[in-house]
């Protein structure tokens, strides 16, 4: 065994992150800890790195009761960390990201050639190919994701944890990954893999613990079990499917013509085209970064695009400014809640008003009326079941489940014909998540125009009734729904083309 | 000839404080504490250099006050932002304020006066000229007069290039400048390294000090500062903290403000000569962003 | 809670650390502090006439923290007010004395160019920005000192005063308002109407903040920029418009200095008060809400002003107010407060869990 924890419990304000958690790792092994998002899993894991202290518990390393209080603490001990968020200074090459405060020195000096050969042969005897004189600023994210684990090996890590390591990577990229904790694990290193994405988990692990609210509620061999074993101890019920009726075609509400972007000389997007008729959710499949966000960017007007067309209910809105195209029937769910869809610092009601500030009848002339807003505040909270204690609360003090409730809730309730959803769900809870999707089905049922981009493939592929494959702002591939499988469509997404696979 | 040559030197004599004051705006943007109190600072470690030469009329200790003055100065601007997560524009500019009326007061108290203060007997920095050169006509014009910290400062440029670029510690706080949350994952305590760089390099604002009341003769003027601090900070911004490029942006900022001062007695007011600095500087700040800018767009 | 903790104690905390270290330096020349405070209390708001020397500094003081509210609020953080402030005192004077109109319309005429003359000084700051992204701490303070070179220009050269006594004036100024082209005092002995203007300005800017759509634009802008523009708010069209209201607050400050004080515009008049830098710290202190504004504004002229009878009767020198100024300031800044009780309350809570 090399590591133990013993009924670990950790609260934050009133609520329960870890109650009462054991578990153990022994050497060699893959162990996956599985869980929702908010089953307490990353917290767990946050505390053996030392990022967080228990309330109380254990932790046991190498057979010595340890106190962490920083990660320097666990990484003395041998535990590192390659976090979900990865922790790298852009600017700066490969090999001096790894070396990072255990530099190799020549007097007070950086020693720079001793530095690129120590990673150089690091990278080799783990088989982690990778140029220590790249910046990190023009590596791809599964290579900035090798550097965060050689950053880790260099500091002879034995136990190395891994946050969602699959969450931003291509499918590619994820195979890589998982032969990479493969070959970690046979060179002897102890591995904990936390994740939500079953199919790896079964891949690659040994052994599993399943979490549920704050508790481990299973412990299975891998062998031992299945996908459909451990969601559902996962949820704690069987998971429900969505039932959709087929589409009901209607006209066009939603259309881009050979849309082009260039930023900063080099081209985002290659000529797009595409519609979204009444009644139908369109996805966007893609890996995250292939033009998405500045599609999307250019069809709402927070980005002036530098060719080709774009129409709201066959009113041409081309590099109009966000007003225009919003009044001529588009609301905007944006993909990142915290940095376009809200002031945190601001109230409810003044997340609420946002899109409204001049209408009627929350103001007239210039001058708002308070009493409507307040009202039509509370009413978003009600009717979209947000948690909040009142109006006049700050955004940031909702969860973040509920923050996107009351966004969806906003832009939902403008009852415009097009609706643009960008990652609607991202890092949000089961229960906030099926809300939303209901709410998204209920819109398509009122003959509402609805386009989707979200980097989770379930969702697009549960939801859409038709797809788009974006790559390298370019579409390409189209598929209805019943018409596509997800390893087309990942194939699609990393610039493969059916028909050529091995 | 002999013109241009004490036009050359009087630039030197301007770009050298501007440069001083622009490392150390250097340093402290590349660890990510915004500095604004680099006026003030400038302010009280030149009043103090010039204070302590009055009284004990020893210039190493002059030196060496007006350096621990900058290096206080510094210690409370960083320990406001960093620790005590002030606003930086406010701790800058309340910094500032007290300056300006902590010096002020002293004066009035002190020597009973509002104005300038220049005692005829005092002497300032020791003059270095230059072996060969000093036989040189028009080089010995360039470099007459200058005082050691003239030089040091153009030698400091180098040495904070070495440090910065160059060693550990310079790596590490410019990484930690980049990204904080990921030093500190590591286990670097970001707020102390913060603050000893800053404080640290606050002693070349002392230096700066030094020259503006002890370059020629020794004396001191209410706000003698003049927007020097700003200054630096706006030749910071143009070589974006890089200590040899703020040699360039500095000497821009030198060459304006002799140019301006050449130009007196010409036709051109004083108080529009006086300008000059200030709108180079906007100016500056303007086509060069405009270039970048441009550049950005035609990189492919 | 905290909020109301952090809103009323901080500014407290602040005054009563500054005031003490103030009362150092006092001990330090060998004067009583106690007595000091009591004469400059007493030199600020003992007496009618005090008092309304006092109301009659905050006046520009007050426009210059409207200044910096409006910009501040909206994530702007101009710190051109000195600049604007500046040129109004030279418009209104300029205008004031030359305009060949007579003296009651030259009054609001003088306010007008005041007024525009602020406002275009700071949109420009806003247009270097915009165009150019020269950022506004650099921009503003540079333009600070042009604008006080260029007035300085002014009034020795082109508007110097006629009848001035080259060999009598310390001071540059321009020609003297006549007695028709000055704001008169509200009643005799009272302070003059640039202050009505004030307060009904504070008023406005209370009302343009809470109660109008534009209040609400300007501080999402302010709060999360993106957000804004995301929610169809101009980013551009309100960089302007608040820039523009924001120097029109300074420029009037500077026009009420010239009307309703000097009666012309003195080299160095606004530069060597700081006027303009006290509002900022008013508007600090108040954490930009136009009334604090207003209420602060009050407390740190009666500083200077009591700080002068100090002076004069005790002997201090006056700049003993700029220091107490700038330590209050600095003590502003930090969240100490909310650090401290930040603290107490996750230790509390630390403590409970491991109890349970």
């Amino acid at each position: 065994m090399v590591f133990e924890m013993k009924h670990i419990t950790k609260t934050y304000d009133s609520v329960v992150a870890n109650d009462d958690v054991s578990l153990h790792l022994n050497r060699g092994e893959i162990l996956s800890i599985v869980g929702e998002n908010g089953a307490g899993k990353s917290t767990i894991m946050k505390i053996l790195y030392g990022l967080e202290k228990p309330d109380s518990g254990e932790i046991v390393v190498g057979g010595r009761t340890q106190r962490f209080n920083n990660p320097s603490d666990a990484m003395a001990v041998g535990i590192g960390m390659v976090q979900q968020h990865f922790m790298l200074f852009e600017q700066m090459t490969v090999a001096e990201n790894i070396v990072f405060k255990n530099e190799l020195k020549n007097g007070p000096f950086m020693d720079m050639n001793k530095t690129a050969e120590t990673v150089r042969q690091i990278s080799e005897r783990y088989e982690l190919k990778i140029d220590p004189l790249a910046r990190i600023a023009d590596c791809p994210v599964g290579l900035r994701q090798r550097v965060e684990i050689l950053k880790i090996l260099y500091q002879n890590a034995e136990i190395i944890i891994f946050d969602e390591p699959s969450a931003v990577l291509t499918p590619l990229e994820v195979e890589a990954l998982l032969e990479t904790i493969r070959g970690l694990a046979r060179a002897g290193k102890s591995i904990v893999l936390i994740t939500h994405k079953l199919q790896e988990v079964m891949a690659v692990s040994d052994r599993v613990y399943v979490m549920r609210q704050g508790r481990v509620v299973a412990e299975r061999m891998a062998a031992d079990t299945d996908i459909s074993e451990l969601a559902m101890l996962m949820v704690g019920h069987p998971l429900a499917s969505y039932e959709i009726d087929p589409p009901k075609p209607g006209e066009t509400l939603l259309e881009t013509r050979g849309l082009r972007l260039m930023e900063n000389g080099r081209e985002v997007l290659k000529d797009i085209s595409l519609h979204v008729n009444a009644g139908e959710i369109v996805g966007i499949a893609g890996v995250s970064g292939n033009g998405q966000s500045a599609l999307i960017r250019c069809i709402t007007g927070l980005e002036k695009s530098t060719g080709g067309q774009v129409l709201v209910g066959g009113v041409d809105v081309t590099n109009r400014s966000v007003r225009e195209i919003r009044d001529a029937g588009l609301a905007h769910i944006s993909e990142d809640r915290y940095v376009w869809g809200s002031a945190p610092e601001g109230t409810l009601e003044e997340n609420a008003l946002m899109a409204r500030q001049d209408d009627k009848p929350f103001s007239s002339r210039g001058i708002i009326r308070p009493r409507a807003i307040r009202d039509f505040a509370v009413r978003l909270i009600r009717d979209f079941n947000v948690k909040a204690s009142s109006p006049t609360q700050k955004m940031r003090e909702l969860s973040g489940g509920n923050a996107q409730k009351l966004i969806v809730a906003r832009e939902m309730s403008l009852d415009t014909p097009v609706l643009i959803c960008c990652e609607p769900t991202r890092g949000i809870d089961i229960g906030a998540m099926e809300a939303i999707h209901n709410r998204m089905l209920r819109r398509r049922e009122d003959g509402a125009a609805i386009l989707l981009v979200s980097s989770e493939l379930t969702e697009i592929m549960s939801l859409s009734d038709r797809i788009y494959v974006i790559f390298e702002g370019r579409i390409v591939g189209e598929f209805e729904r019943g018409s596509m499988d997800d390893r087309h469509l990942g194939l699609l997404m990393v610039g493969g083309s059916i028909g050529h696979e091995q | 000839m002999t013109y241009l040559a004490q036009v050359i030197n009087s630039t030197i004599r301007e770009i050298t404080p501007i440069l001083l004051v622009a490392l150390c705006a250097g340093v402290c943007s590349k660890v990510q504490v915004f500095n604004i109190a680099l006026e003030g600072t400038l302010l009280m470690s030149s009043f103090f250099a010039f204070l302590t030469h009055y009284f004990l009329h020893n210039i190493f200790l002059s030196v060496a006050v007006a350096m621990a003055v900058a290096m206080g100065m510094t210690l409370i601007m960083s320990t406001f932002i960093v620790r005590l997560k002030g606003q930086p524009m406010i701790v800058g500019m309340a910094l500032n304020t007290f300056a300006r009326g902590f010096t002020t007061f002293l004066l009035s108290v002190i020597f009973k006066t509002k104005g300038a203060v220049n005692p005829s007997d005092l002497k300032g920095l020791t003059k270095f000229d230059l072996p060969v050169i000093r036989r040189i006509p028009f080089l010995s014009t360039v470099f007459g007069s200058l005082t050691v910290i003239d030089y040091l400062a153009f030698v400091l440029a180098v040495v904070m290039f070495i440090i910065m670029y160059r060693t550990v510690i310079g790596f590490r706080l410019r990484a930690l400048g980049i990204n904080k949350s990921a030093a500190s994952s590591l286990g670097i305590n970001v707020p102390r390294y913060q603050i000893l760089a800053t404080t640290l390099s606050g002693s070349m604002i002392g230096l700066a000090g030094c020259l503006l009341t002890l370059g020629r003769n020794a004396m001191f003027i209410q706000d003698i500062s003049g927007a020097r601090g700003y200054v630096a900070l706006a030749a910071n911004n143009l070589c974006k903290g890089h200590p040899l490029g703020a040699m360039i942006s500095s000497a821009l900022f030198g060459f304006t403000t002799a140019l301006a001062r050449s130009l007196q007695g010409t036709a051109i007011r004083q108080q529009l000569l006086q300008c000059i600095p200030y709108i180079a500087t906007i100016a500056a700040m303007a086509f060069y962003n405009a270039y970048a800018r441009a550049k950005a767009n035609r990189k492919l | 809670m905290l909020g109301i903790v952090d809103t009323v104690t901080q500014p407290l905390i602040a005054v009563l650390i500054s005031f003490l270290l103030g009362a150092v330096v006092i001990l330090v020349i060998g004067k009583n502090p106690l007595l000091a405070y009591g004469e400059m209390i007493r030199g600020a708001f003992g007496k009618q006439v005090y008092l309304m020397n006092t109301l009659k500094r905050a006046t520009p003081i007050i426009m210059g923290g409207l200044a910096v509210c409006m910009a501040w609020r909206s994530g702007y953080e101009a710190m051109g007010g000195e600049g604007q402030m500046i040129l109004g005192a030279v418009a209104a004077a300029l205008v004031g004395y030359y305009l060949p109109v007579p003296g009651w319309l030259r009054i609001p005429a003088a306010m007008l160019a005041a007024a525009a003359a602020g406002a275009v000084y700071s949109m420009f700051s806003g247009w270097l920005f915009d165009r150019f992204d020269v950022t506004f701490v650099i921009s503003t303070l540079m333009l600070n000192y042009i604008a006080n070179y260029f007035a300085a220009y002014l009034c020795n050269y082109p508007l110097r005063d006629p009848e001035a006594n080259v060999y009598q004036m310390q001071n540059a100024q321009t020609g003297k308002l006549p007695e028709d082209v000055t704001l008169p005092p509200i009643m005799k002995g009272w302070v003059h109407w640039g202050f009505v203007i004030a307060v009904i300005a504070v008023l406005v800017t209370w009302f343009l903040f809470k109660k109008t759509s534009f209040g609400y634009k300007s501080r999402m802008g302010g709060l999360n920029p993106r957000f804004a523009l995301y929610g169809g708010i101009d980013a551009r069209r309100m960089l302007y418009l608040v820039l523009a209201l924001s120097g029109v607050m300074a420029g009037l400050g500077g026009s009420f200095e010239v009307l309703g004080s000097k009666s012309r515009y003195v080299d160095q008049m606004i530069f060597s008060t700081g006027y303009a830098w006290t509002g900022m710290v008013a508007a600090l202190l108040a954490n930009m809400n136009p009334i604090g504004t207003l209420l602060a504004s009050i407390l740190l002229a009666g500083l200077a002003v009591g700080g002068s009878t100090m002076m004069l009767n005790m002997d201090i020198p006056l700049e003993v107010c700029n220091i107490i100024e700038g330590i209050i300031t600095l003590f502003m800044s930090a969240r100490m407060i909310r650090i401290a009780a930040g603290n107490v309350r996750r230790r509390r809570l630390a403590k409970g869990g491991g109890e349970t």
